[in-house]
């Protein structure tokens, strides 16, 4: 099928070139479509599939319809990993979103140091998770040597253990998926910025504004399609993060930074009880999917 | 007032500098001190005497060949992603075919699928399959993760070059994949390094995908090994720390070289939103 894609018109015999651009054109997309088809777009099906199935340890003892989801909402612990979810969503997007606007609204005025600013801020988003959590791990905790008991202990405070602390640990995990993410927001509101005529601040100046109102007229509705691009996608991944909350707390303690990502991953790969997390991951699917649609709507209305 | 706050904006950017990269640096250090000095009260940032006893350790247990397969599975799975993606992205721009904008609506949906939603179900086919705990699981995965991405950025490249540069090129006597190679591929070069740079990324950092697909030791990636690592080693924080900055090399060596296209491609995202 591949020998075809090299081939540049229609050999002699063949009906029409317009046919044979048609095969073509099908022949390149097929491979990759194949294994897209194949990896992701059936497995998601089967997943559906298999939350409607009570699957063990890879054994499956068959149909039981709506059994898992039913088990699921009755559990308090799933409205409690739901509930922990949306801190963990909203509780970040509460700080890296006027984070990144400052930020970036720094980055702007500082020309070439902030474009080097920017490109060191965003040293964290390249690194992955689990090192990331591994790296605040040793900063935070309590033991000899640790970085921020010490800064502590300099100003006379107790060293306490944020990661073993059931008051502590959400806020520190949110903290630190914020410093790995919020450069990724700075940069979408710089270019979103870039935007923005010079013009209209020219004028605002000539009229006496003053900043506040400045940011209030002008930058803050001209910043919004930036704005919504940045909450639909750091709502989506922070939604959805689990590789920061499994290296720095592993859900603990006492479950209190268990989000619903991480309960899909112990149901699912430490229980082993798969029907149940192809339900969870079903379950968090939907809520993606009313995040995602909830922003397009939003975003649809801020065009008009 | 303009100087005070043109000091005051520097004094502002530079902690956010001392915050971003401060943690690496505490890492960099703790990864070359001795272990006297790395429980040291209080801490010093630099060490007295630095030694690579953390890296020879992490090369004793065999944390290496984690480094060598992370590599191994992100090449292949980005290298293999973005050769189909580049053909899909070109054929949904130049070629009409049956089905062609619902196929290309597939690719985009496909990009929606959070990835955990798939991790059980191909967990499940990949023991059927025979294909869980080999070598080829994890380079299949990442490929089919980063394919629509890069189907999507390669489109959205091709769409913007004339055909009459294809044309032209015809006209020099090239035949259409020669025009194809040679005109059109190397005006691609930012589309097809921002996509392959963006895959690296995820298949280098993952952990989620590596640790329920792969059982073995010796075919773990490195985010895996360190996690075990830390499992079997409890606070040995020099060695972690120095496998810290081994898995931290190759994605921020990568970043810098590519930042512009990296940085081009999240804010091309956000303008055309």
């Amino acid at each position: 099928m591949n020998a075809q894609t090299t081939r540049q018109r229609p050999a002699a015999g063949e009906s029409d070139p317009a046919a044979a651009a048609r095969r073509a054109g099908l022949a390149l997309v097929v491979p990759a479509l194949g294994v897209v088809v194949a990896v992701n777009v059936l497995p998601a099906f089967f997943g559906f599939y298999s939350s409607l199935r009570a699957i063990f340890f890879f054994g499956d003892d068959g149909f039981i319809g709506w059994r898992n989801y039913a088990e699921l909402f009755a559990d308090p612990a799933t409205w409690a990993a739901i509930r922990r979810s949306l801190v963990f969503t909203f509780g970040s997007l509460a700080l890296a979103v006027p984070l990144a606007t400052l930020a970036a609204m720094g980055i702007r005025k500082l020309g070439a140091w902030g474009r080097l600013l920017l490109t060191v801020l965003l040293v964290p988003w390249a690194m992955s998770p689990i090192v990331v959590a591994l790296l605040w791990k040793w900063i935070l905790l309590p033991s000899p040597g640790g970085l921020l008991a010490s800064i502590l202990a300099h100003f006379g405070i107790e060293p306490i253990n944020l990661l073993s602390h059931p008051d502590f640990a959400m806020p520190t995990v949110i903290a630190v998926g914020v410093w790995r993410t919020f450069a990724f927001a700075a940069i979408i509101l710089t270019a979103g910025l870039g935007q923005i005529p010079a013009d209209l601040y020219r004028a605002a100046s000539v009229d006496g504004l003053t900043a506040i109102e400045r940011f209030r007229r002008i930058t803050f509705p001209l910043l919004a399609p930036s704005l919504l691009i940045v909450l639909s996608v750091l709502t989506i991944s922070y939604f959805n993060e689990v590789q920061i909350i499994i290296g720095l707390t592993a859900g603990g303690p006492i479950h209190s930074t268990t989000t619903l990502g991480y309960q899909l991953f112990e149901v699912g790969f430490v229980e082993l009880n798969q029907g149940k997390g192809n339900a969870i991951a079903i379950v968090m699917f939907l809520i993606n999917l009313f995040l995602i649609v909830g922003y397009v709507r939003l975003l649809g209305g801020g065009r008009k | 007032m303009r100087y005070v706050t043109r000091v005051l904006a520097a004094i502002l950017a530079l902690a956010a500098a001392i915050i971003a990269v401060g943690p690496i640096v505490w890492a960099v250090s703790t990864s070359i001190k001795r272990n006297n000095e790395i429980f040291a009260v209080p801490p010093k940032l630099i060490p007295s005497s630095a030694t690579l006893e953390h890296y020879a350790r992490l090369i004793a247990e065999g944390v290496h060949w984690s480094f060598v397969n992370s590599a191994i599975y992100s090449i292949i799975a980005v290298s293999s992603a973005v050769a189909l993606g580049t053909l899909a992205g070109y054929a949904f721009v130049r070629f009409e075919f049956r089905a062609k904008n619902a196929l290309l609506h597939l690719f985009m949906a496909a990009m929606a699928i959070p990835s955990y939603a798939l991790l059980l179900p191909t967990q499940i086919l990949f023991v059927e399959l025979g294909l869980f705990n080999t070598p080829a699981a994890l380079p299949i995965l990442y490929a089919a993760h980063v394919i629509p991405f890069a189907v999507w950025m390669t489109r959205a490249h091709f769409a913007s070059v004339p055909i009459e540069l294809e044309h032209a090129a015809a006209v020099d006597g090239y035949t259409r994949f020669e025009a194809v190679w040679r005109v059109v591929l190397p005006g691609a070069k930012p589309a097809l390094i921002a996509a392959a740079a963006f895959g690296f990324l995820y298949a280098w950092n993952d952990y989620i995908t590596s640790t329920t697909m792969i059982d073995s030791p010796e075919l773990r990636t490195l985010p895996v090994a360190l996690i075990f690592f830390q499992g079997f080693h409890g606070r040995d924080w020099g060695a972690l720390m120095a496998g810290a900055v081994i898995a931290t090399i190759p994605p921020v060596v990568l970043f810098l070289a590519f930042r512009r296209y990296l940085i081009g491609g999240f804010s091309e995202g956000s303008v055309k939103g």
